[in-house]
């Protein structure tokens, strides 16, 4: 699908992407690649200037932002574009009564996130008092309360500490076995790394490379075109496989000898 | 709405209009406006309609021209019905309904030729007090950003469940509350944001600042001025002397 801007400019130019069910994806590239303009779609913000998005292999053409929603939780970048209710259990619960959820389903969804999130103190403070990173959090617990089966994250990491990215990791690694698709929009290649999924690289409105992040994260030329990082274990391991008598042969087995795990 | 919005704001065009000095780019509009307010006929009337086009072509500027005069087309139908209505007859309802359009296009024409910089400079040249003129000129230049605060914070909610279209009056007002909430917000935390950034950049440090660009007529500048006050001088006489048939 290819989708231009009001001001004419093309923001996604033949995109073609298929993610499956229970996958666990990470969209890297540089500034203004299109990927938050991809995202968008999925749940139909934004519609295709040409070309179709599919959701369940159904055309979302006609099908509402607060329907596709519901299956397709979307939490973006600036938590200031969207707090806005008096209280920590207004903001979570105000998507559960848009979508008609019964009270004892919402008062049993708040609970599970103020609990998910470690925001159960500040259930009764204003959003607005809270510092950067629980706001972000507040932002992931207001949409994973509806439980939606894909859930998309748009610069997740912007702005929080070790501890918090760490929370973070763990959130997106206990989602996906629980058996929800993940997409992650990220500059934060170190993180990605951490969850290695599978990466989608793009440029200019395109797609140029889509793979397991393991192989994907090695392809150092293709990477820096698309204003990529490499993972410093990558970069490291690439400076160590250029010596002779190497120890590894690949960066997977780099990534066992430092974690001391065997594979 | 985004097309409804961008009739409201600057965007750079090079052409020989917008390369005017800003203030005889405003003395055109002022010539225009008084020339709409004295029309009493339709012809008078159409004559200067034509003649904004004519401008705004000039200024390769027609097609957001006439999106607001487009827009304004609303409430120029309102004012030939309500005038009809009232009994004012055929003619002069519409002369009063055409009369609205050209008020609105001849400050249109002002407003998307002139860019924040130069009503800066138009306003220091009126000797308006510099605080003054910071504030009005920082509101017209935050314009853009502050809707685009408000298209994503729309998106972010509706991707929450937020309905914007569903419901009578009452519920579409209340609907307004959680794109409202934020965006006030947002704008706060911004001014704050703002006047300590340029405070910290020294603003206000001299009761008299020098300014990068000035404005000085050229004589292309002068010629114009010259050439848009004989038209006037011409209009404003032919008004006095000639009624036109309608
Ligand atoms: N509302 C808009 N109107 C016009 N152009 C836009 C709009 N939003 C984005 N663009 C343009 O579309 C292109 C893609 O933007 P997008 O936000 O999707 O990039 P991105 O990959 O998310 O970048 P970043 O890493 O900076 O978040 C850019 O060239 C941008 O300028
Ligand atoms: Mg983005």
């Amino acid at each position: 699908m290819t989708f231009v801007h009001q001001n004419g400019v093309k923001a996604l130019d033949g995109v073609s992407l298929t993610i499956e069910k229970h996958e666990l994806v990470g969209i890297v590239g540089e500034n203004g690649a299109g990927k938050t303009t991809l995202v968008r779609h999925i749940n139909g913000l934004l519609r295709p200037t040409s070309g179709s998005v599919l959701i369940d292999g159904a055309d979302a053409r006609g099908t509402s932002v607060a329907k596709l929603s519901r299956k397709i939780g979307i939490a973006f970048q600036n938590p200031d574009h969207q707090l806005f209710s008096e209280s920590v259990e207004h903001e979570i619960t105000f998507a559960l009564k848009n979508f008609g959820f019964d009270d004892a389903l919402i008062e049993q969804r708040l609970n599970w996130a103020l609990d998910f999130f470690g925001l159960k103190e500040y259930h009764k403070s204003s959003p607005l008092i809270l510092s950067g990173g629980e706001k972000k959090r507040l932002t992931l617990a207001s949409i994973l309360a509806w439980d939606p089966e894909v859930v998309v994250l748009d610069e997740p990491t912007v702005g929080q500490d070790a501890i918090q990215k760490a929370k973070l990791l763990e959130i997106a690694r206990t989602l996906h076995s629980a058996g929800k698709t993940i997409i992650i929009v990220s500059h934060d290649v170190e993180f990605l790394w951490s969850l290695q999924p599978r990466l989608v690289v793009m440029k200019r409105g395109r797609v140029v490379e889509d793979g397991p992040c393991a192989v994907v994260m090695q392809e150092r030329e293709l990477l820096e075109d698309a204003r990529v990082s490499q993972p410093q274990l990558v970069a490291l391991y690439e400076s160590l496989s250029r010596r002779p008598a190497s120890p590894f042969q690949d960066v997977s087995q780099a990534l066992s000898w430092v974690s001391g795990e065997r594979r | 709405m985004y097309w409804l919005a961008s009739g409201l704001l600057y965007r750079r065009v090079v052409s020989p209009f917008t390369k005017l000095d800003p203030r005889i780019k405003l003395l055109i509009a002022i010539e225009f406006f008084v020339l709409s307010l004295l029309a009493s006929s339709v012809i008078g009337v159409a004559i200067i309609i034509a003649s904004i086009v004519a401008v705004a072509a000039f200024a390769r500027s027609l097609r957001r021209v006439g999106r607001t005069v487009a827009f304004s087309l609303i409430f120029a139908t309102f004012i030939f019905v309500l005038n009809l209505w009232i009994g004012l007859g055929l003619l002069r309802s519409l002369t009063f309904a055409l009369r609205f359009i050209a008020i609105i296009g001849s400050t249109s024409i002002f407003f998307i030729t002139t860019s924040p910089d130069e009503l800066e400079q138009i306003m220091k040249w009126m000797r308006i007090p510099r605080d003054v003129v910071f504030a009005f000129v920082t509101a017209v230049r935050f314009i853009p950003v502050v809707m685009l605060d408000a298209f994503q914070i729309m998106d972010a909610q509706k991707s929450r469940g937020l309905e914007l279209e569903k419901g009578g009056l009452l519920s579409r007002v209340r609907n307004l509350i959680p794109v409202l909430i934020p965006l006030v917000v947002n704008s706060v935390i911004r001014s704050g944001e703002l006047a300590e950034a340029m405070e910290s950049r020294g603003y206000g440090s001299t009761p008299k600042p020098t300014s990068l660009y000035g404005m000085r007529l050229r004589w292309y500048d002068k010629a114009v001025l010259v050439l848009s006050l004989a038209v006037f001088v011409l209009a404003l006489y032919i008004y006095h002397f000639y009624t036109f048939p309608f």
